[in-house]
């Protein structure tokens, strides 16, 4: 019984909550996206100066690594939950976990480079 | 002792719930594998304005739209049942899940097509 008891800090139970956290958070911040991005852009070509303004406005880098997190915590999370209910070997749930590690922190790395990258450009 | 369910159980596949569930999975794994992409994707955009216009206009070809139109679906559909999930865990949505389920695709489904509208306006 104790034992049981003991292993409830390894339940999952916070990132099952953190996970419809940033369900609710993405909802927001993918519609706005889409809608900005997808929809209001939409013409023969995507203005250049336009994108770069706004990618220099001082919310945009704010706002777009808060996306970036969200969006990777929710979605490696969402795999490994997946990948949690057909695997029950300890040895490839060690191999798959740190497989998503890696390919989050690439994608942080890669996603987080070109958020700095877009604010700090000088535009001609 | 409780039989365990399985994916390929096929007695549970009379119920809207475990399509909403198998969906659900399927939606997010692929959403995950785009995120990659487009993270990948925009990184190039840092470039400068040429290479900036060049990616931008392979992505704008009838074909990419056509993915994009696509894209939209499956995120309406993971978002709209998301919010489903967190009324069911949080709401006592329990209760009413299978109208629910209804009702938010209805939904899902009429932003789905003002949303292809406004992303292929353009695109032919």
């Amino acid at each position: 019984m104790e034992k049981n008891f003991k292993q409830t800090s390894r339940s999952g139970s916070i990132p099952w909550l953190l996970q419809r956290i940033s369900a609710v958070i993405l909802f927001i911040l993918l519609l706005f996206h889409f809608i900005t991005y997808h929809f209001l852009t939409q013409t023969r070509s995507v203005a250049y100066l336009q994108v770069m303004k706004r990618a220099q406005s001082w919310w945009f880098p704010l706002l777009q690594f808060m996306f970036l997190i969200t969006a990777l915590y929710h979605g490696l999370n969402g795999v490994w939950s997946v990948l949690e209910d057909y695997t029950t070997s300890k040895f490839w749930r060690l191999v798959w976990y740190s497989l998503l590690l890696t390919v989050g922190t690439v994608l942080l790395f890669v996603g987080t480079l070109t958020i700095i990258k877009l604010y700090t450009l000088k535009i001609a | 002792m409780y039989k365990r369910t399985r994916f390929y159980d096929f007695t549970y596949y009379n119920f809207i719930g475990t399509w909403a569930w198998v969906l659900h999975r399927l939606a997010g794994l692929a959403l995950i594998f785009y995120l990659s992409l487009h993270v990948w994707v925009i990184s190039s955009l840092t470039y400068g304005e040429k290479t900036f216009n060049e990616v931008m206009a392979f992505l704008s070809s009838p074909l990419f739209k056509l993915l994009e139109v696509g894209l939209w679906g499956v995120i309406l559909f993971h978002a709209f049942n998301g919010v489903r999930i967190v009324v069911v865990d949080f709401f006592k949505g329990s209760l009413v899940q299978k109208k629910l389920f209804i009702v938010l695709i209805a939904l899902a489904f009429f932003l789905w097509a003002l949303g292809s509208f406004m992303l292929l306006r353009h695109a032919f």
